[in-house]
This record gives C-alpha cells, structure tokens and sequence, in this order.
C-alpha cells in the first residue's frame, strides 16, 4: 500500500495520484486539510517500528505501506487553521498528527519520497556545491563576503556576476550590474553570495530511483523561473538526452544525497562543461512534465508501486 | 595519548600571546558567549597545550570586519576577520571543538528582514564551518551547525542498530505535550540519568559493560558525530542499562579531566607542512 500525504489540489501530487489510478495501484490519500478527523499512533520496540493510521474513516497497520510520498505543506497556512489562534487545540492536533506522520517516515522501513533529513543540504547553497562537488560536478565559482573590494575584484576576473540568496528561501537571480556598484556598502551587515555567471544551456533533470529525465530550458533570462519578467517572454522547454555517463552522475548525486526523487539544476557550456547549480529535494516537476510530456508523475508512481 | 604527553610536545611552539595571522597554525574553540561548559574546555585544553587556541563566540563572529568564503571546484576556503583583529583562516585551523548551534541576532529581531536575514546566517555558518578541515568535534550538517539535530523517536531508532538496550517509546497524534514548549524524553522527568561521553575512539564517564560502551561509539559511529553524549537510566540490577536519549552538545564538564584528555587527543593530529 502507498501513502500519498498533503491537499488534493497541489499539482504534483494529483499528478502522480493520477498515475497511480492509471496503473491501478492501491493507495491511500492522507488530505492534510482533514486532520481533524484523522488519528495515528506510532511505537518504536526492539528496533521494530508499528503502529497505526486512521484516515478517510479506515484503520491501517503502520507497516501495510510500503512507500510514502510526502508533499505536506506548512500546516499554520491551512484555510481550517486560519481563524485559530497557534497554541489552540486545532493547531496542536495538526501539529501532532503532522509530526507523528513525519517521524515515522524518519524511519519506517518504506520507500519515502522524500525524508525530510536529507532535505536539509538544500537549506544551505554554498554548503550543498560543497557536497554537489565531491560527486565530480563542477560548482560556479562562488564568493560569500561583506568586503565592497572582494566584489569588485570578483566581478573584474569573472565580467559577469550574480547574486542570489544563500539559504533556500526562494530568490531572483540576478546579474550584477554597474547600478548595483553603488550598493555595497550597504551589504557590509550581511554576506551576500555573489557566483561567476556561467554560458551554456540550463538544463533540468529530475531523478526517481535510476531514471533520469533531462529538460533543455532556453531562455536569455539569467532565471528561467521568471523568464518573462526577465527577458519579456517565457522560456523554451524540451526533452534533451543525457551521456549515459552524464545521467549516471546525476543518479548517483541524487542517491548520495539521500533522495530518491531530486531535481537537479545543471548549466552545460558550449565546451561541454557540466555545472551543477542546486539540487531541489522537493521538485514541483508538473511545470516540465506539463512542458515536454515527460512521464515524471508516471516514473515516481512506478517507483512507489515498486516498493 | 595522556596529557603530559600533549604539553611535553607542544610546549614552547607558541607564545600564548602572539598575535594571530593568517600565517599561524592554531586550534578553534566555536561556542556562544553563555557556553559556560565550552569556556571550560578552553582553560582545560589550554593547559594541556593544546596552543595556540582561540575562543570564538557566536557573538564576536558576527561582529567581524570581513567575510570571505570561496567555493570552487578545487574546494571551499573561509577568511574572517574579526573585530579585533584576529584571523581565522581555513588554512591554518590544525582542529576545531565546534558548539555553535544557531546564529544570535537578536539584534534585528523585529526588522522586517529579521527572517531572511536569520536564515541567510544559518546557512552561510552551515556553509564556512563545513569548510573547516577535519577534525572538527561537531563538524557542520544539514540538520545543524555542530552536527545533525536528531528528533528522540530517530535517536531510538539508530540506538537500537547500534546494539543499545532501548525503552519503548510512543507517539501518538493525540497526544497534549506541545513540542514547541517541551521536548519528548523516553523517560518522565526527574528520573535519574547517567551520562556517557563518546568521544572518537573512547567513551568517558562512568565504568560501563563492555556492549555498553561499544554500543556508544557505534550510536556516534551511525550519528556521524564524533562528540556525543549518551544518556542512560540504570534500571534495579546493577547490569541494567537503558538508553535514555543522546546530544551533540554534552555538558563538558560533567566528562570532568578525562574529558579533556580525550577531546586533546581527538583534536591533536600532527601536521608536518605550514600553512601556505
């Protein structure tokens, strides 16, 4: 049995429920915004872990599944918590059920798409390249500092330089340009992470299990994400192929990193350089598989099934 | 390695006041200001030679005059410069005793970039103290700055693989502990523990049985955390022990002298080549 955790409206997650009613596998959806009727308890004896999972009105033994795919969204931005104060009994409950749910997938013998711990490298960029880099991907050249001068000299060797955030909370890319020059001084509070801008073709390629699935993005946006704010139109999405040597990298990254479901930002320069900018452990793959028909909802499904 | 042996071999290599460049070897002791058990091993390990070792707060790094932190392919590098003008360079750390877990900005709570400036700090320190050379007693991890947080029902779970006697342990979705005000323990509060301290190859505290003890550096071993503290409740029978939780961040002191023997010699590896 599988378990599909988070709201029934977010894109990904009825994608792969779609695939899973297509195969006809069995499954269970736990739909978050029905916590408050739902129930579970969790034991951990003797190195085996049990217990049970009350949902949609039905009983079941913690270890009848056999995967879990977890896309549960912060629980304080529920529309059933909205009107509730934080430490009301609604939002304990949620809390608790949210976070039983969570340890057990910590350590249940199951496949999970994914562990929250393994996750965690994506919270820091520079820390991340830090492990992208010792499974043979190049990582731009980057500079974290609070020195004017450092950025100066950084953008003098390197031309053209970006700026982003450090942690994962989610920034715009963007070029350094003359009119930021002026700004720095006002960064000496805060290092600021400024990476050499590196030519070639963005390429995205999500990872489930062994099967790769690689997409060319086109654009002269510095972030394809926001193509049409950057360079005023969308960006070019295709199916590429990858060397079979290329895609064995990006399995063996994203099983380094512990994740069974990944996707992987790479840039590939016109001399064949292969750069990895950041490894997603939670893609929203439904823009792609949207864009190029990839079966990629179809593959996790597939990969959850085999479990 | 006793302690003598540290100071017989590092006496007089340097003056416990020379000014600190970029060019002097050195250990790091990472901790906040309020680390009272860190400032301990500071005095400790200073006066088993290990020298020259500089006491850096949380505090006084964010206070620092320059940051620089390169990743590249060839690797990653840290430079900071703190106020007072010392220098920690990458380079030049020979061993870091790591107690940092979060970053102190108070200062800005209430601005309204309070939260993304806290998040940019915690994973700009994820980063330059995982660009640190080893050995580093805890070394920086995706789940936190000295060494990976571990929720009470995962540190169950690795106990038993490592060959621990462990309690039950229970959790249900109704239950009324609220996590954000109290942490779940395996045992009611107030019960009496004992606490084991791993520390690379050796564990310190109390004599333990054989499986006990090497249940300890297995659980250390499985956590990748070199530093760990163990915590136990002794049942009725003097042979009976049962895991009662495990942290990253132990109370130094509470591993008294041979504590610090074996921190010493965790953090004393030989280093033939200066720092270029």
């Amino acid at each position: 049995m599988i378990l599909l955790c988070g709201i029934t409206t977010e894109s990904p997650l009825a994608l792969v429920r779609e695939a899973l009613d297509e195969m006809g596998a069995p499954y269970v959806f736990l739909n978050q915004r029905r916590f408050s009727v739902m129930k579970m308890a969790l034991e951990i004896s003797g190195g085996r872990t049990s217990g049970r999972l009350d949902v949609n009105g039905d009983s079941y033994p913690l270890d009848e599944f056999s995967a879990i795919f977890s896309r549960l969204m912060d629980y304080r931005f529920l529309p059933e918590l909205r009107d509730k104060p934080e430490g009301s009994p609604e939002h304990l409950l949620c809390h608790n059920l949210l976070d039983t749910l969570t340890r057990w997938a910590e350590i249940a013998p199951a496949r999970v798409v994914n562990r929250v711990a393994p996750m965690g490298s994506n919270f820091s960029k520079p820390f991340q390249a830090q492990l992208i880099s010792q499974f043979g991907f190049e990582v731009p050249e980057t500079l974290i500092t609070n020195d004017p001068n450092l950025v100066r000299a950084f953008r003098e060797r390197h031309q053209k330089i970006i700026y982003k955030s450090i942690s994962g909370v989610r920034s715009i890319v963007q070029t350094f340009s003359d009119d930021d020059l002026a700004r720095l001084e006002h960064f000496r509070w805060c290092p600021t992470q400024f990476q050499a801008f590196v030519e070639g073709t963005n390429v995205r390629v999500h990872t489930v299990g062994e099967r790769v699935f690689p997409t060319a993005i086109r654009t002269d946006a510095t972030d394809y994400r926001y193509a049409q704010r950057q360079a005023g139109d969308h960006a070019e999405l295709r199916e590429v192929e990858l060397s079979d040597e290329l895609a064995e990298m990006c399995v063996r990254l994203a099983q380094g990193l512990g994740l069974a479901f990944a996707g992987i930002d790479l840039k590939i320069t016109p001399e064949n350089r292969v750069y990895c900018f950041e490894v997603n452990p939670s893609p929203a793959f439904s823009y792609y598989e949207a864009n190029t028909g990839q079966p990629i909802a179809r593959a996790v499904a597939e990969y959850l099934a085999s479990g | 390695m006793p302690a003598s042996t540290f100071v017989a071999m590092l006496a007089g290599r340097q003056d416990a006041c020379a000014p600190i460049s970029a060019n002097t070897f050195m250990w790091l002791l990472l901790c906040s200001a309020q680390d009272a058990s860190a400032h301990w091993a500071y005095k400790g390990l200073r006066a088993r030679g290990l020298l020259p070792l500089e006491l850096v707060t949380a505090e006084m790094l964010l206070q620092s005059r320059k940051w620089e932190h390169r990743v590249d392919a060839s690797g990653a590098s840290i430079s900071i410069t703190l106020a007072d003008g010392r220098v920690i360079n990458n380079k030049a750390v020979r061993g870091t005793l790591n107690r940092l877990t979060y970053v102190p900005l108070q200062s800005l709570e209430g601005t309204p970039d309070y939260d993304y400036a806290t998040q940019e700090y915690a994973a700009f320190f994820m980063s330059w103290l995982y660009a640190l050379p080893p050995p580093v007693l805890n070394g920086a991890a995706a789940q936190g700055l000295s060494g990976a947080w571990r929720h009470v029902s995962e540190w169950v779970s690795l106990a038993n693989k490592a060959g621990l006697p462990t309690p039950l342990y229970r959790q249900t979705s109704h239950d009324t502990i609220n996590e954000k005000l109290e942490m779940r323990k395996l045992f009611p509060n107030g019960t009496p523990t004992t606490l084991a301290i791993a520390v690379g190859d050796r564990v310190v505290g109390p004599p333990l049985p054989r499986e006990i003890r090497d249940g300890c550096l297995r659980l250390a071993h499985l956590a990748q955390t070199p530093l760990l503290g163990i915590e136990f409740v002794r049942g009725t029978s003097s042979n009976s022990w049962s895991f009662a939780g495990a942290t990253h961040m132990p109370d130094l002191r509470l591993g008294g002298e041979p504590l610090l023997d074996a921190l010493a010699a965790e953090l004393f590896q030989p280093r033939s080549s200066s720092p270029s």
